[in-house]
């Protein structure tokens, strides 16, 4: 999954890039305003972290022009400011949450799961299909009852395919969220990643369309 | 005390005004009638006269001739029968009237019974005189040498005379004493109407919110109200300003000191969740710079409260600008070799006094330093120079750094602004202390292009003062 982070403290915008990268997520560093509507026009994020405080634009701005452009791309705002008229102002302005600085890593990465539960229509953390089972809470994976281990990666994409399971996922779609703006990664790589998985897993869970992208069937074999 | 109520000033002094103009007003004009009268009756009195003398002269002085001494009597109606002759036709001003007519040696030839006790004419009379009979005081008007030595005198009573003036007394009078209390009540009613905007205003302002700082609209103001309006609304513009410059600084506080708190915390866990050991060091790094953030920004916090007490309680006094700086050059002596950028302090002369704070002078100076400091690269270099004009004490921070930008140069000092190339280090706090320094001293702020050719200069400068 793809974050896009807008923060202009140097030291916290790396802990939380730190931070995330280590829950598998992908996440692109901003530092401010302008850069970070420009990112969310692309609507590459699955997900925006967004700093009111940022020099430049500030977040409000860069939110209420987003949602003006019909972006709808989930964000969550965090900010030191934590009165209710600006919580209000926040969450009107059209922020899906709102977390107040200082906060704990454990309550973003929930706040996270959350909005990606609600963004893909589900309502708990445990996804399952078929023999497959993946908790996003605690990072676990378990196929036909056996727990898999698996890296940040190889959980990401799967967490990807089991969440549009039955539905082809594009190429495209998936390099985005794995990789995020990085363009260094080869083309091979997902195909690299792809490969890893099948190996832990069974080669039928990931179906393959030549060129165009991979699904995980409803009912895999 | 009870408030004296501008309505009933008004009202009253409206009234006060027009007695005074319109009371004169009435009694002149009365006066000016009262003659008007007297010399119109005394004109018809003359005119009797002219025609009993032409009706004498006609029938001859012969018929007039008297047997008795006393003259031929004329026969007069009593009271009783004139006034039922007024009623009847109702002649308001027919007045009661008589004559006498005497011979060359002033015996009475013919008279009518009512004057009949008038003394006679003595030579020197003059034409018109005021007699008195028994109960009746008359108007007389004499007549001599008509013919053959005749003397013809005509009188009217006073009573009747009067009761024309009293009349006109009326006309004047009645409207007067009548009017002048309607006319208070419509000024009553007139000030009131006049003075509706005040009632308005009074209704804005209580009808308000309590605390709002709203503008006060009235549909349409008179000139006099505007500029109180103007006042009214140009203080609760100041005072919403300050609440905003207030509500923006602790919302910039909050800022600058919960970023790095929620940077230490997210670091921390991390270091404490993860078993890379490299991961974990880089999070205690980014924590251990979050908390030297912190400190700092809490200095700077504490700075500007020091400030603002040592200005409420101290005195200005005078002091030397240079000592100031090489005080402060001393203090961040590790910061300034941390950064590997060179610092000159260029003096023009050994002593630069000025009147003002030590601490808010030396706060500026800390924080123009730092601030250039933080944005000049490594192998940059920063320079201090402070001059003595005429007028004023410059201090000049130059910095070879990436500069601002003109046209947002403006808006550095408007707000808490945080300028694009800052990473969030507090720039704003340091910023607002600065500008506070500056204003204790009516110090002005310039931010110049620097000498450099890349950078920018910031020129503080204070004025000497008497």
């Amino acid at each position: 999954m793809h974050i896009i982070l807008v923060e202009d403290d140097t030291q916290l915008g790396a802990a939380i890039q730190r931070a995330l990268e280590r829950l598998a997520y992908t996440v692109t560093w901003l530092h401010d305003g302008r850069a970070a509507l420009i990112a969310l026009r692309d609507e590459t994020a699955d997900l925006v972290l967004l700093d009111l405080g940022l020099p430049g634009k500030d977040g409000l701005e860069v939110l209420i022009e987003a949602r003006r452009n019909n972006i709808k791309t989930p964000v969550l705002v965090m900010t030191a400011r934590d009165t209710l008229e600006a919580r209000v102002a926040g969450l009107d302005a059209g922020a899906d949450d709102y977390l107040i600085k200082p906060f704990h890593l454990d309550e973003l990465g929930a706040r996270i799961r959350s909005l990606t539960r609600r963004m893909q229509g589900l309502a708990a953390n445990r996804i399952e299909v078929g023999a497959l089972s993946l908790d996003l809470g605690t990072s676990e994976v378990s196929f036909r009852g056996e727990r898999v281990e698996l890296t940040r990666r190889e959980f990401s994409l799967l967490q990807t395919l089991m969440e549009r399971a039955g539905r082809l996922v594009r190429r495209e779609s998936l390099e985005n969220s794995l990789y995020g703006l990085d363009n260094a990664v080869g083309s091979s790589a997902l195909e690299v990643l792809v490969h890893a998985l099948r190996r832990k897993l069974s080669f039928e869970t990931i179906q393959n369309v030549r060129g165009f992208g991979y699904m995980i069937p409803r009912e895999p074999k | 005390m009870k408030p004296t109520s501008l309505r009933a000033r008004l009202r009253w002094l409206i009234v006060i005004v027009l007695v005074a103009v319109l009371v004169p007003l009435g009694v002149l004009s009365f006066q000016r009638t009262i003659k008007e009268v007297d010399e119109l009756m005394d004109g018809r009195l003359a005119e009797s006269a002219r025609t009993l003398e032409v009706l004498i002269q006609h029938t001859g002085i012969s018929s007039l001739s008297g047997q008795d001494g006393r003259g031929d009597l004329v026969p007069v109606p009593n009271e009783t029968a004139i006034k039922l002759a007024r009623s009847k036709h109702a002649y308001t001003y027919e007045a009661e009237v008589g004559f006498q007519v005497f011979d060359s040696l002033g015996r009475p030839m013919l008279a009518t019974a009512n004057v009949i006790d008038l003394p006679a004419p003595q030579p020197g009379d003059a034409d018109f005189q005021d007699l008195h009979t028994g109960q009746y005081n008359w108007r007389v008007y004499t007549l001599r040498d008509v013919a053959e030595g005749v003397t013809i005198r005509t009188a009217e009573r006073y009573d009747s005379r009067n009761g024309i003036l009293h009349a006109l007394w009326l006309d004047h009078g009645v409207p007067l004493v009548i009017g002048l209390p309607l006319l208070a009540l419509l000024v009553g009613w007139a000030v009131k109407r006049g003075l509706q905007p005040l009632a308005s205003l009074a209704q804005a302002l209580s009808s308000r919110e309590p605390g709002s700082r709203k503008p006060i609209h009235l549909g349409q103001a008179p000139l006099e109200l505007q500029p109180v309006l103007a006042a009214l609304n140009g203080q609760l513009e100041r005072q919403e300003d300050a609440l905003e410059r207030e509500r923006r600084f602790s919302a910039d506080v909050a800022h600058e000191l919960r970023t790095p708190l929620a940077s230490i915390m997210i670091n921390l866990e991390s270091a404490i969740a993860t078993s890379n050991l490299t991961e974990a060091q880089d999070s205690l790094a980014g924590a251990q710079h979050s908390v030297a953030a912190l400190a700092r920004r809490i200095e700077q916090l504490l700075a500007l409260a020091r400030l603002e007490a040592g200005v409420a309680s101290g005195q200005r006094t005078a002091i030397d600008l240079v000592e100031v700086a090489s005080d402060v050059i001393e203090e961040l002596t590790t910061i300034i070799a941390d950064s590997g950028v060179q610092l000159d302090f260029m003096q023009q002369s050994p002593q630069v006094i000025v009147q003002g704070y030590e601490a808010a002078l030396a706060a500026l100076l800390r924080n123009l330093i730092e601030n250039a400091l933080r944005h000049v690269p490594q192998g940059g270099q920063v320079q201090l120079i402070i001059e003595q004009g005429a007028k004023e004490a410059t201090l000049d921070v130059i910095d070879d750094g990436p500069g601002i930008p003109a046209e947002q140069r403006a808006a550095v000092f408007a707000r808490f602004h945080r300028e694009k190339s800052s990473r969030g280090d507090g720039y704003g706090l340091g910023l607002s202390i600065v500008q506070r320094a500056a204003e204790l001293h009516g110090a002005s702020i310039e931010l110049l292009d620097s000498p450099f050719g890349t950078g920018l200069r910031v020129r503080v400068a204070i004025p000497l003062g008497e």
